[in-house]
C-alpha cells in the first residue's frame, strides 16, 4: 500500500465547522424580505378522480396571495424519470393518501392555514389497491396510468418485471439432495432524515427565472423538472443545494414537487417562497423504501455446494413509478447473493398500488433481497449442518469467478477475506457453537439466550446499466491561491465533499486547506447525474482527480518553465517544486509564472466507468463495473420473556479499496448498520387502507444511542483498480446486511426464525404479528 | 395574543384564583410535555394556561412524620435525583428513570403525569405500589383521594374542574421493606411503555412475606393494586414457583380487568416474566437484572 | 408578551404571543438558527436548549415559560474569539458530524451531561444523548468525542 499524504489520513470533514458551531444553514433557516410562506393542500384519499378544484375562497383571505395546480405549468406539470408518471400537483386523479392538489402562498402561517381550509375540493373516491400481491389480478382497479410511452398492450398495475436466467433451476432443484423453500417479506421503510423537505424559491426578474434553494440529492434533476414543467430553458433557473440533514435516498422526488410548486409560486407573485414541510407531512408524503415478498428457493449438495436459486420478487411500488424501474432492476441482481450457482432464475414484479410511493432509500433494493436471501442461506446452513460462514465461504465469489448473470470478475473480489477477518474478529467460531448448544436446549420460560449471525453482502457500484454513467469536477485556482473545487455530485453529510478535497489535495501535492467547494450549484458545477447508488466515491472522486491531474500538468509545465528543466523532471517536497538541480519553487511563484504563462489553471475532468450491458430478454450481461463486498457478524441477547432484542455486539468488515476519510468511512458504516439495526427490529411502516399509521417520531421508532452497541469496524483495502487511489464505494454495503445478521442471530438464540420484519416485541416472543385495527386518524390529522 | 392565554402564578392561592375564572376553560402548566401536544391538536382544549412551575413549595420533596410528600411540580430528574425518594421509595425512583430521555424528565412532572393520567403513564403503577395519596386545592379548600381513585379511567380523573393537583404523598413503607419497577418498551429511550409493572414487599425473620404489593400498568383500563395477587403471597416463602404462580393470577387478573383484547396473546406471557422478575427483584435480590 | 430572559450570557427581550414556542422565537425573533425543528413534538431533541443548565426540549417549551430564566442554544458555547470549544472541537475530530442537523443538540447535551457528571461511563453518555436522535452517524462517534472530552477536561483540573 504506498504512503499517502493526505489520503487515508485522519483528516476533519471540510464542514464540520459550521455544523458544531450551529451556523451551517439549512434551508429552513434562511429568512428574507418580502418572502412568502407556502404549503400544499393534501389528498385525505388513497385514490379518487379530482372532480372540482375551487381556490376562489381561499384567495380572498386576507394574507393569501397565490394559488397554483397542476394547470399552472407545462402538460399538467408531468415529470419523472424513467417514467413520467408523477406530476408537481395531481392531475384528473389523487393516487395516495398525501399526493398534492393545491399549493398556496400566503404572508403568514395563520392566513395559509385559513386559506387550506377555504379551498374546495371535490373527490370522487374510487377504489384502492393496497395488497401488491393482488394488484396483478385482472379485476383489480387500475392504478397506473399507461405511460406516455405505453404500447398497445396496457399493462395493468405491472409497472416492470425484471429477469435474470441462467440454466434450469427447475431441474436442478429436483436434483439437489437439501432444498429450502421459504417467503420472506419486508415492510416499507421511512428514511427519517432528521431535516424535513423544505425550499425556497427566489424569483430573479433580470433572468426571467427563479433559483431554487433545495436540499435535494440531484441539483441537475430538478433543474431539468422545473425547465420542463415551468417551460423555461436552464438559463433562466438556477438550482443551489443548502447543507442537507440527511438524505439516504430520500430527497429526489418530493423535492422536486415541492422546488416546482415554490418556483411557480415565485414566479407568479414575484416573491420568494418559503415551504417547510411538518414532520407529519414528511412521514405522510414521502416516499419510502419498497415493501417487498419474496418467495426463495435454493438447492445444494449434501456437502453444501449451493447448485441452484429461484426467486420471485414482488415490489410495492405504490402509486408512482419513482426510481423503482431502477431499484427492482438492482434488486432482480442481487437477488441471489454472492454466490455461484449451476442455474438461477430470478422473476421481479414491480407493481402500482395506492400505497405511499416507493423510491430510492440507502441500499436500492439490495437491502430487501439481501434480507432473505441472507436468511434462506442460513436455514440451508442449518438443514445442512454446516456453520454458516463456513457455507459461505464454500460458494462464495471469489477472483475470476462468472456470476450467475454471466459476468466474469476481475481479481478486486474480497468477499472470502471479509468473511474469513468478520469471524475472527468476533470470536465467531467459539460463540455460535456455544450459542447452538444452548439454544437447542429447552427454553427455560423468562430464560435470556444469546445468538450470533452473520450475513455476507455484495453491491453493484453506480448506476449499473441502469443509466449513463458519468461525473464532471472542476479546479480553479483564485487570486489568493485558494483553490475551488466543483462536482455535480452532492454531500448530504455522507462526507464526499471531504473526499474530493483529499482526492485532489493528493494529486496536486497541495494542503487539503486550500480547497473550497461552494454548495452544489448548477451555474457553477457540471451535471453528474444523480447522487445515489454510492456513486460518489468513485465517479465523484475519479472526475475530480483527472481535473486535478490535468491542473497538476499546468502546474508542472510552469515548474519547469521556471526552473528551466522537463516536465518530467519536476519532483514535489510538500508543496515545494523541485528541480534535477535540487532547486525549489514555492506553489506561489509557480502560479503567479503560469498566469505570466496564459495557463488558465483552470481545469475540468469527466470520468465514466467501463461499459457495461445487460439484455432484459435474456437476464444476462455485465450489470455492473464492479461491486463492493462485505460481511457482518451480530450478536444479540433475547429476552425469551418479553421478545425484546438487546444487540449487544456487531463486526463489520467491509472491502472498500483504499480508505480516503477514515473518519467518514467509519461514520457511514456505523450509520449504516444503525439504520438497519432500526429496520430490522423496531421500524414499521404501516398502511392501512392506505392510510399511513406512524406520522412522527413518537410511532415511528428508529433506533437512539442506547438501542444501538459500540460497533467494531474494519475494512479490507485491496485497492480496487478503478477508484480513485484504490478506493471504492461505501455509503450503501453498510446497510444492506445488518438486518439479516440480526435476524439471524435471533434464531441462533432462540431456534424460531423471523422471516417478516420488524423482528419485533410480538414476533420474536410469539411468532407471529399483532395489530390492532388501523385508522384513518393520524394520517388525516398530520394533513389538517 | 395567541390561541390560548399564559399566566405566571406565584404561590398557589394565585395558581388556584387564575384556575378558578368564570368563563374561562383553564388548566394548570407544569412542565408542558402533555399539555403543549393536546393544544396543538386541538387548540380549544383551553383558553388559559397557568404556570405553576415556579412556584417553590410544589417541587418540595420532603419527609414528614411518617409520610414523603412530593411536590406536583417536581420534575421527574427532581424525583428520581431525591435522597429521601431513593431511600423509601426505589419502585419511584425507577419509574422516574424509565421516562423518555433527559430533555423529558427535566421538563415533565409527576404531577403532570398523574393529571393526564394515560393508561400507560409510568409513575402511576408506581404511586399507587407506594398508596399514594392525591391532594388538590379548590377553591373550598383541601381534598385528598388516592391516587388510585383519582385516577379513575384512562385520561381521566377526578380532578374537579378550577382544582389545582398540589401535592402527592405516600407512607414510608416499613423500614426493611424494598420495591421494584420494570418496564418494557419497544426501544430503550424515549418509549411508550408497552407494559410495566411495580412490585413492593417485605420478610418476616422467617423468611415469610409480610407485605406484598403488585400494581402493573399499560395492562388495564384502571390502575389499581392486585389484591388478590398479593393475598397469594402473603404468608409464603419466596420461591420461582410462587413467583410463577402469582404471575398467573395477574394475568388473570388483567384479562378479567381489560377483557381479552388483540394485544392479550402478547402481554399474558410478557407480563408473566415481568412480574415473576419483579417479585424476584424485591423478595429476593437487590439487582436490576 | 413581553418575554425576557438571558440568553447565552447576554439580557434579551422580544414581544410574542402568548402561545409561541421558545423553539420558534429563538429562530425567528432573535435569527439564531442553530436550534433545529426536527419533529415540533419532543421526540428528537434536535430542539434541545439548556434552561439553567437544564437541557429541554424548546419545541415543548412556550417562550413565556422560559422568560425570566437563563436560556443557552448552541450559538452560546463557543469561546470568546469564536473559535469552537474542547467539546465541539472533539465532535469535528472523531468524525461526530455528518449531516449536522442533530448537531447543535447533541453538543448541547454533551455540555448538560459534562456539567452533572465529569467522569461519565460510556453508558452514561448513551444515556444523557438518547433524547436526540441522530439518522447519520449511528452515535458512536458522538459518544467517543464525548468521552474523550471529558477525559481531557479532567486531566486539565488535574493539573491546574
Amino acid at each position: 500500500m504506498p504512503e499517502f499524504q493526505f489520503i487515508g489520513k485522519p483528516t476533519d470533514r471540510v464542514d464540520a465547522m459550521e455544523k458544531v458551531l450551529g451556523s451551517a444553514k439549512y434551508v429552513g433557516d434562511y429568512a428574507l424580505p418580502n418572502m412568502l410562506v407556502a404549503r400544499t393542500l393534501r389528498s385525505t384519499l388513497p385514490h379518487a378522480r379530482i372532480l372540482k378544484v375551487d381556490v376562489s375562497a381561499a384567495l380572498k383571505i386576507p394574507g393569501v396571495v397565490a394559488a397554483i395546480t397542476c394547470e399552472d405549468f407545462v402538460d399538467h406539470s408531468r415529470f419523472g424519470y424513467p417514467i413520467s408518471d408523477m406530476f408537481m400537483l395531481a392531475y384528473l386523479r389523487v393516487r395516495y393518501a398525501g399526493d398534492g392538489i393545491v399549493s398556496l402562498a400566503a404572508e403568514n402561517e395563520d392566513a395559509l392555514d385559513r386559506g387550506l381550509k377555504a379551498i374546495q375540493v371535490d373527490l370522487e373516491e374510487l377504489p384502492g389497491v393496497f395488497d401488491p400481491m393482488t394488484a396483478l389480478d385482472p379485476a383489480t382497479t387500475i392504478v397506473s396510468e399507461h405511460s406516455r410511452d405505453a404500447t398497445e398492450d396496457p399493462r395493468g398495475n405491472l409497472l416492470m418485471h425484471y429477469i435474470v436466467r441462467k440454466g434450469d433451476p427447475q431441474r436442478e432443484l429436483a436434483l439437489c439432495p437439501v432444498t429450502l423453500e421459504e417467503d420472506y417479506s419486508t415492510m416499507h421503510q421511512e428514511h427519517a432524515y432528521l431535516e424535513t423537505e423544505g425550499v425556497l424559491a427566489v424569483p430573479v426578474p433580470e433572468k426571467n427565472g427563479v433559483t431554487v434553494y433545495a436540499p435535494c440529492q440531484s441539483p441537475f434533476i430538478n433543474r431539468g423538472n422545473l425547465v420542463r414543467t415551468l417551460g423555461l430553458s436552464e438559463e433562466n433557473i438556477r438550482v443551489i443545494q443548502p447543507h442537507v440533514g440527511g438524505a439516504f435516498g430520500g430527497k429526489d422526488d418530493l423535492m422536486y414537487q415541492i422546488s416546482g410548486q415554490a418556483a411557480k409560486l415565485a414566479l407568479i407573485t414575484g416573491r420568494p417562497v418559503k415551504m417547510i414541510l411538518s414532520r407529519e407531512e414528511s412521514m405522510i408524503a414521502s416516499y419510502k423504501r419498497d415493501a417487498m415478498q419474496m418467495h426463495v428457493q435454493l438447492g445444494a449438495d449434501a456437502d453444501g455446494k449451493l447448485r441452484a436459486s429461484k426467486i420471485h420478487a414482488t415490489v410495492d411500488s405504490g402509486a408512482y413509478s419513482s426510481i423503482t424501474p431502477f431499484t427492482a432492476w438492482r434488486s432482480t441482481i442481487h437477488a441471489m447473493g454472492p454466490y455461484r450457482y449451476d442455474a438461477c432464475h430470478v422473476d421481479t414484479d414491480a407493481v402500482y398500488t395506492n400505497n405511499g410511493y416507493a423510491g430510492a432509500f440507502r441500499g436500492f433494493g439490495n437491502t430487501e433481497v439481501c434480507f432473505a436471501l441472507e436468511q434462506a442461506m442460513d436455514e440451508l446452513a442449518l438443514k445442512l449442518k454446516i456453520d454458516p460462514i463456513e457455507l459461505r465461504l464454500k460458494n462464495c465469489l471469489r477472483p475470476g469467478d462468472t456470476t450467475p448473470h454471466g459476468q466474469p470478475l476481475g481479481d478486486d473480489v474480497s468477499l472470502a477475506e471479509c468473511l474469513e477477518q468478520v469471524r475472527k474478529i468476533s470470536d465467531w467460531k467459539h460463540k455460535h457453537t456455544d450459542y447452538s448448544r444452548v439454544a437447542a436446549k429447552p427454553l427455560i420460560p423468562g430464560e435470556f439466550r444469546r445468538g450470533i449471525g452473520v450475513a455476507a453482502v455484495f453491491h453493484g457500484m453506480s448506476l449499473g446499466a441502469e443509466g449513463e454513467d458519468f461525473a464532471v469536477g472542476t479546479l480553479e485556482i483564485n487570486q489568493d491561491l485558494s483553490i475551488t473545487l466543483t462536482s455535480g455530485l452532492t454531500d448530504y453529510g455522507t462526507g464526499s465533499r471531504t473526499v474530493f478535497t483529499l482526492i485532489a489535495a493528493e494529486m496536486l501535492g497541495l494542503n487539503p486547506e486550500r480547497f473550497s467547494m461552494p454548495r452544489p450549484d448548477t451555474d457553477q458545477s457540471f451535471d453528474s447525474g444523480p447522487t445515489v447508488a454510492s456513486r460518489a466515491t468513485v465517479l465523484g472522486g475519479n472526475a475530480t482527480r483527472v481535473a486535478a491531474e490535468k491542473l497538476g500538468l499546468q502546474l508542472n509545465q510552469s515548474a519547469a518553465d521556471l526552473l528551466e528543466c522537463k516536465v518530467e523532471e519536476i519532483t514535489r517536497h510538500g508543496e515545494l517544486f523541485i528541480s534535477p538541480k535540487e532547486e525549489p519553487v514555492s506553489f506561489e511563484e509557480v502560479v503567479n509564472h503560469a498566469r505570466e504563462m496564459g495557463l488558465t489553471l483552470t481545469s475540468r475532468g469527466r470520468w465514466s466507468p467501463p461499459k457495461i450491458h445487460w439484455s432484459m430478454e435474456t437476464g444476462q450481461g455485465k450489470p455492473y463495473f464492479a461491486y463492493h463486498f462485505g460481511a457482518q457478524v451480530a450478536e444479540v441477547l433475547v429476552d425469551t420473556g418479553t421478545g425484546k432484542v438487546e444487540v449487544t455486539g456487531f463486526w463489520a468488515v467491509n472491502n472498500t479499496g483504499t480508505v480516503i476519510f477514515p473518519q467518514g468511512a467509519f461514520g457511514q458504516l456505523y450509520g449504516g448498520i444503525t439504520q438497519g439495526l432500526g429496520y430490522a427490529l423496531m421500524e414499521r411502516v404501516d398502511y392501512d387502507n392506505g392510510y399511513i399509521q406512524a406520522t412522527n417520531f413518537d410511532e415511528y421508532l428508529i433506533p437512539t444511542a442506547l438501542d444501538v452497541p459500540d460497533i467494531v469496524g474494519a475494512f479490507v483495502e485491496k485497492t480496487f483498480s478503478s477508484g480513485p487511489y484504490g478506493a471504492k464505494n461505501l455509503g450503501e454495503p453498510g446497510l444492506v446486511p445488518a438486518a439479516p445478521a440480526i435476524l439471524n442471530a435471533i434464531t441462533n438464540a432462540t431456534g424460531r426464525r423471523i422471516r417478516s420484519l420488524p423482528a419485533n416485541l410480538e414476533r420474536v416472543l410469539l411468532g407471529k404479528d399483532l395489530r390492532k385495527e388501523g385508522s384513518s386518524t393520524a394520517c388525516k390529522l398530520g394533513l389538517k | 395574543m395567541g390561541q390560548y392565554e399564559y399566566n405566571r402564578a406565584a404561590s398557589v392561592s394565585e395558581a388556584v384564583v387564575l384556575l378558578n375564572e368564570p368563563g374561562l376553560k383553564s388548566r394548570a402548566l407544569a412542565g408542558g410535555t402533555d399539555i403543549l401536544l393536546q393544544l396543538r391538536h386541538d387548540p380549544r382544549y383551553c383558553d388559559r394556561l397557568v404556570d405553576i412551575s415556579q412556584i417553590p413549595e410544589l417541587h418540595r420533596i420532603e419527609l414528614k412524620d411518617g409520610w414523603v410528600h412530593i411536590g406536583a411540580a417536581a420534575t421527574f430528574n427532581e424525583v428520581l435525583n431525591s435522597p429521601i425518594i431513593k431511600a423509601t421509595a426505589r419502585v419511584l425512583e425507577q419509574a422516574c428513570i424509565t421516562v423518555g430521555a433527559v430533555q423529558i424528565r427535566n421538563m415533565g412532572t409527576l404531577g403532570g403525569n398523574v393529571v393526564n393520567a394515560a393508561a400507560c403513564a409510568d409513575s402511576l403503577p408506581a404511586l399507587i405500589c407506594l398508596d399514594a395519596v392525591a391532594h388538590f386545592l379548590t377553591s373550598a379548600g383541601e381534598q385528598l383521594l388516592p391516587v388510585t381513585q383519582f385516577v379513575s379511567a384512562p385520561n381521566k380523573t377526578l380532578l374537579p374542574s378550577g382544582a389545582l393537583l398540589t401535592s402527592l404523598r405516600y407512607p414510608v413503607p416499613t423500614s426493611g421493606c424494598r420495591s421494584a419497577f420494570i418496564k418494557l418498551g419497544r426501544r430503550n429511550a424515549m418509549a411508550i411503555s408497552r407494559l410495566t409493572v411495580a412490585a413492593l414487599g417485605c420478610l418476616d425473620e422467617q423468611n415469610r412475606i409480610v407485605e406484598a404489593r403488585l400494581v402493573t400498568g399499560s395492562a388495564t383500563p384502571h390502575i389499581e393494586r392486585l389484591t388478590v395477587v398479593e393475598q397469594s403471597l402473603i404468608g409464603k416463602q419466596p420461591s420461582a414457583e410462587l413467583f410463577h404462580s402469582a404471575a398467573k393470577i395477574t394475568v388473570d387478573e388483567m384479562i378479567r380487568l381489560a377483557g381479552y383484547r388483540w394485544s392479550s396473546e402478547y402481554k399474558v406471557p410478557a407480563l408473566t416474566a415481568m412480574t415473576e422478575r419483579v417479585l424476584t427483584q424485591v423478595f429476593i435480590w437487590d439487582e436490576v437484572q | 408578551m413581553k418575554i425576557q430572559f438571558i440568553l447565552n450570557g447576554m439580557p434579551a427581550e422580544t414581544e410574542a404571543p402568548q402561545d409561541k414556542t421558545l423553539l420558534n422565537v429563538l429562530r425567528e425573533n432573535f435569527g439564531l438558527t442553530g436550534t433545529k425543528e426536527g419533529c415540533n413534538v419532543g421526540e428528537c431533541g434536535a430542539c434541545s436548549v439548556l434552561i439553567d443548565g437544564r437541557l429541554v426540549n424548546s419545541c415543548l417549551t412556550l417562550a413565556a415559560q422560559a422568560s425570566g430564566h437563563n436560556i443557552v442554544t448552541i450559538e452560546g458555547v463557543h469561546l470568546p474569539d469564536g473559535s469552537p470549544n474542547d467539546l465541539q472541537q472533539a465532535f469535528i475530530e472523531y468524525g461526530a458530524v455528518q449531516c449536522g442537523f442533530c448537531t447543535p443538540g447533541m453538543v448541547l447535551a454533551g455540555e448538560a451531561l459534562l456539567a452533572q457528571n465529569p467522569q461519565p461511563t460510556r453508558q452514561d453518555i448513551r444515556t444523557a444523548i438518547a433524547g436526540n436522535l441522530c439518522r447519520c452517524t449511528g452515535y458512536q462517534q458522538i459518544v467517543d468525542a464525548i468521552q474523550s472530552t471529558a477525559q481531557n477536561r479532567q486531566e486539565k483540573k488535574g493539573h491546574a
